[in-house]
């Protein structure tokens, strides 16, 4: 039997508005204020009100235009997936070669060469305690080891992020292979990932190796030397993922890295570079938090004042140069060591709201990042879910899907002028390098960690089995200790290292380090003194990492990054 | 002030370090204002301090507890530390670790004298009482040794 | 514990600790310092053997504001001053928290260079309520280290108001730094700084001020009262070492100047010092333990608006103290 339908008139805006008020606080009882990391207010509802179809062109326009809101791709990812690249390594150069090799079988599309921490330090394998080596990353010194990590593997054929601070020893180490393999280096494509010495005496101090004029010197002495010697290299990744790990919010993180872009760029023009043909070759490096919306907010966002500022500020007509290209890592801060697997869910989400702010490039972390090195097949997890996200979910098949939202185009407006009342707060500081000197940053992201931390501890902020939901009996993966590399191994790539030495051509090197002294010394600029050029032949010639990194640490100072308690 | 800072005659001393080769130091940073916020001196240094130069720092500041913050591998070198502190006569000193330390290597350090090895989401209630009770533990060692 | 150190804290307990101390050994002295800093029962024993071996030290106080860089400027003076063979003791001084009475004590960041040089001896002060306020308790320290052999002594401190004259108090040679481009500052020097420094430093003299601020201290010191004692203005870079061995000389020529008779005369002035806050701490301890009729009586006149509390103070102290105040 059927019903009479029953037909109401559509009631107004406001009526309608003002019944749903009075409906929510009726069920509301506690104090409904919310707040994002980056401290914006939260409502419970957004309407046409908060962002309308009028805005469209201003604040979204078409893909691959301005502002870029969008994405920096007319296709963005339903042309071309975004690159899978996962971190790898361990052990010797022969650990890093099988490693390599597996991740390109499971269907990954690029290699990130990860050093020892030793390397990270600038030192070679015989100047720290044999026991660190190779326990989180690639012992690579010499053009030897560089050649063993891509044994069999075509290195004019894959795209490399080398994960190597300034002064750029590992990509001077692989171009002196292109060299022997007769490999042209035209050819040699891919990213100085931590080339942000800037992020590294805020954050990371463990990258942080040469003091700070001298890294700034350097790092535009390697932009020029790519520019004119490698095209399909991008020599600068200012890396937002070291201070949001560090405890920056997200809008701060976003902020202090556009502050860092802004200054790497002008002391590029200063030196007398093109804003056109340098700016298309930056890329950047996020952190993608489990604050979903705020995370694709942040993207958008950035994406949006990065053309701006390289109009208004630099200049730039090249539409390349306003393309904000970024890889984006899940946050391993995110992550719990209280029942670990919940952990594949968080990368998940994370990486969804990467994907959905526009990625280029994603690195999702293996579940068991928090409890040691990843094991493989934790490691195989975090490619599936990338595969999964991509081929099952179908999450790439429509561009820039939640645009429109009226929630995250009103955030995404909010977090731009949160990022942008940041940007204002360095600039009135003199610019990045010198609000780094002053502390500025440091403290910004000293007390945003503690706040965030405070957050925590009162159960303001939930964390699945950490402040909620704890069980008593954590079925947790049975304990694993650390993955230790072979001994003898290692024992035998020290022989092998200090065999190299013996018996290259001393002479040779001897001079390619004083040549790379002088050049050092000589003024920033001067023809035929690019610091980084010298860095290579003195890496061609035999020279060690270690003694590179050494040799500018004498002449240009020892990076001691401003620790702040 | 709090009741940990009553309960002992002086404030504890506490040393806030990292050793080997990592930088990172949001958690020690952290752990620090949580230390100091519960009424005790805290000693903070920059990271990759050398193993006698934690020694010395040990002996001159007269510290009761050590905090070693290891977010790589670094506390690998944590047995290392553990004999030269003995070798120094600060066998007094309690030590506890904390970071990113796999389960299966907790063992290895508790046996080398290590006190406490404290893991991510670990309570700040949980990581003041310990340091505070071993604070405590240590002088009575030392006053009584 | 190890054999080792259960037979040197067995030693301490049977009063080897001076005797140690004396012959300049590291733990000695840290623990002697623990001793003072809490004035333990052995503090007064400890203090009364070191006096007759006191004054070998030169005591170099560094003050000035937060961010002139005196950390690093300490750390490459000491390196500075290690070359020419002294031995160092360092006293780095921070607030604690008026909160929590923690504090985090973070000088020795910048003094990594020196992190294994036996001959340089850093201790961290926290400067909680100690009896006698904190000039007393670092004069302590410094004459512990001194004790205990070091040539030089320095004590840090964040300039702020009352410790600069402490330290001025307890240093033969004062140390002000600054930085340029802080207009704050040099109002804070007008304020006072500049009466008690013996040495004037613009650190980060690479600073495009710096010029600039080098020839505002110069014109203020010309200001001063002819006769008065010449304050040298020194630029200095400390991360590059830049006017570091000029700042030492400048430091060592002082201490010359002012001879081993007018340092034994300031320790004097020192000691009276001591006396006089530890005489001040111990008062304000009895009255604010008291439960005295008396001082309940004048608390209400004071609230009555029949006496002012300085007058209140006068009468307590001649009443109930016998003193003619």
């Amino acid at each position: 039997m059927s019903e009479q339908p029953v037909q109401l008139p559509l009631p107004g805006f406001e009526s309608a508005r003002a019944e749903w008020r009075q409906d929510y606080d009726g069920r509301i009882d506690r104090d409904g204020s919310l707040r994002n990391r980056s401290g914006i207010e939260i409502k419970p509802l957004y309407t046409c009100e908060d962002w309308a179809e009028e805005r469209y062109m201003e604040d979204l326009g078409f893909p691959g235009q301005l502002p870029m809101t969008r994405g920096i791709y007319p296709s963005m990812h339903r042309g071309r997936t975004w690159t899978q690249r996962q971190l790898v390594g361990f052990g010797t150069p022969e650990d890093y070669n099988q490693r390599l090799k597996t991740i390109l079988a499971a269907g990954g599309t690029a290699g990130s060469l990860i050093p020892c921490n030793s390397v990270y330090r600038g030192y070679d394998c015989d100047e720290v305690e044999l026991p660190l080596l190779g326990t989180c990353g690639a012992v690579v010194n010499t053009v030897d080891d560089m050649d063993l990590c891509y044994r069999d593997i075509g290195i004019g054929e894959l795209s490399t992020a080398v994960n190597d601070p300034l002064p750029f020893t590992l990509l001077a180490l692989l171009l002196a292979v292109a060299k022997r393999r007769d490999v042209s280096w035209s050819r040699i494509t891919g990213t100085s990932n931590q080339s942000d010495y800037i992020s590294h005496f805020v954050a990371n101090h463990m990258f942080f190796r040469i003091a700070l004029p001298g890294s700034r010197r350097v790092l535009v002495d390697h932009v020029a030397f790519c520019q004119e010697h490698l095209p399909g290299w991008n020599p600068i990744s200012v890396v937002g993922q070291h201070m949001q790990q560090g405890g920056a919010t997200p809008a701060e993180a976003m902020a202090l890295t556009l502050c860092t872009a802004i200054q790497y760029a002008e002391d590029c023009r200063t030196r007398g570079m093109d804003p056109d043909v340098f700016l298309p070759r930056f890329t950047f490096f996020f952190d993608i938090s489990i604050s979903f919306f705020e995370e694709i907010a942040k993207l958008r966002a950035g994406r949006r004042l990065w053309q701006r500022i390289v109009r208004e500020r630099f200049g730039a007509k090249n539409p390349k140069a306003w393309r904000f290209k970024f890889h984006a890592q899940t946050s391993g801060v995110d992550l719990t060591r209280q029942q670990p697997l919940n952990n594949i869910a968080r990368v998940a989400v994370q990486a969804v709201a990467g994907i959905f702010g526009g990625l280029q490039s994603l690195h999702t972390d293996a579940y068991d990042e928090v409890l040691s090195v990843p094991t493989e097949e934790a490691a195989r997890i975090a490619i599936a879910t990338q595969n999964i996200l991509r081929e099952e979910a179908h999450l790439t098949d429509v561009i820039d899907p939640l645009a429109g939202s009226y929630y995250l185009e009103t955030l995404t407006n909010q977090m731009e002028q949160e990022i942008e009342a940041t940007i204002a707060r360095i600039d009135a500081a003199g610019g990045m390098f010198a609000a780094v000197e002053a502390g500025l940053p440091q403290d910004m992201i000293g007390k945003s960690a503690r706040v965030f931390q405070e957050k925590v501890d009162s159960g303001q902020e939930t964390i699945v089995g950490v402040n909620k939901y704890r069980e008593a009996e954590e079925p947790t993966t049975a304990p694993r200790p650390l993955e230790r590399p072979d001994q003898s191994a290692m024992e035998a790539h020290l022989a092998r290292f200090r065999a190299f030495k013996a018996e290259r051509s001393q002479a040779a090197v001897t001079a390619a380090l004083d040549t790379l002294a002088r050049a050092a010394n000589a003024a920033p600029g001067t023809p035929g003194q690019n610091v980084y050029e010298k860095v290579v032949e003195a890496a061609t010639a035999g020279a060690t990492h270690g003694e590179i990194c050494a040799c500018l640490r004498r002449e240009l100072g020892f990076g001691q990054p401003l620790v702040m308690p | 002030m709090t009741d940990t800072a009553k309960r002992t005659s002086r404030p504890p001393r506490v040393l806030v370090t990292k050793i080997g080769l990592d930088g990172h130091d949001r958690g020690s940073r952290i752990v620090a204002a949580y230390l100091r916020d519960a009424g005790m001196e805290v000693i903070y240094t920059a990271p990759w301090q050398k193993i006698e130069a934690v020694v010395k720092l040990a002996v001159e500041e007269d510290v009761d507890v050590i905090g070693v913050s290891s977010l790589a591998t670094d506390h690998l070198l944590l047995p290392d530390l553990m004999a030269a502190l003995g070798a120094a006569g600060l066998g007094h000193v309690r030590v506890v670790a904390g970071g990113i330390i796999p389960d299966g290597d907790e063992a290895e350090l508790l046996r080398a004298g290590v006190n406490r090895v404290f893991h991510p989401g670990s309570p700040r209630e949980d990581i003041v009482a310990t340091v505070s009770h071993l604070a405590a533990q240590a002088r009575a060692t030392c006053a009584n040794g | 514990m190890t054999d080792r150190s259960a037979a040197a804290a067995g030693a301490d307990a049977g009063g080897k600790l001076l005797e140690r101390l004396l012959d300049g050994e590291p733990a000695a002295l840290a623990k002697a310092i623990t001793v003072i800093e809490n004035a333990g029962a052995r503090a007064a024993q400890v203090l009364a053997g070191i006096q007759s071996r006191l004054g070998h030290a030169l005591v170099v106080g560094v003050t000035g504001p937060p961010g002139a860089g005196k950390s690093t400027l300490v750390s490459a003076l000491v390196g500075e001053l290690r070359r020419r063979g002294k031995s160092l003791g360092i006293l780095a001084v921070d607030p604690s928290s008026p909160l929590s009475g923690g504090a985090i004590l973070g000088d020795r960041i910048r003094m990594a260079e020196h992190a294994c040089d036996p001959e340089v001896f850093v201790r961290s002060l926290a400067s909680r309520g100690h009896v006698g306020g904190l000039s007393s308790a670092a004069a302590r320290v410094v004459d512990l280290m001194d004790a205990a052999g070091k040539d030089v002594v320095i004590v840090e401190t964040v300039g702020a108001g009352q410790s600069d004259v402490e330290v001025a108090q307890l240093a033969d040679v004062t140390v002000v730094v600054c930085a340029p481009g802080l207009g704050d500052e040099i109002q804070a020097i007008k304020a006072g700084i500049l009466e008690i420094a013996d040495v004037l430093v613009v650190n980060k003299a690479d600073l495009p001020n710096a010029e600039r601020t080098v020839a505002q201290l110069e014109g203020m010191l010309s200001l001063r009262d002819p006769g008065t004692a010449t304050v040298p203005v020194i630029a200095t870079t400390a991360t590059e070492g830049h006017g570091v061995a000029e700042l030492s000389d400048a430091v060592e020529g002082r201490a010359e100047t002012l001879g081993g008779s007018a340092r034994a005369g300031k320790r004097l002035e020192r000691i009276r010092q001591d006396i006089a806050d530890s005489a001040a701490e111990l008062l304000r301890r009895q009255l604010n333990d008291s439960d005295d009729d008396g001082l309940r009586a004048l608390c209400r006149s004071v609230q009555r608006g029949e006496l002012d509390p300085e007058g209140a103070a006068r009468r307590y102290l001649a009443d109930y103290m016998g003193n003619k105040a």
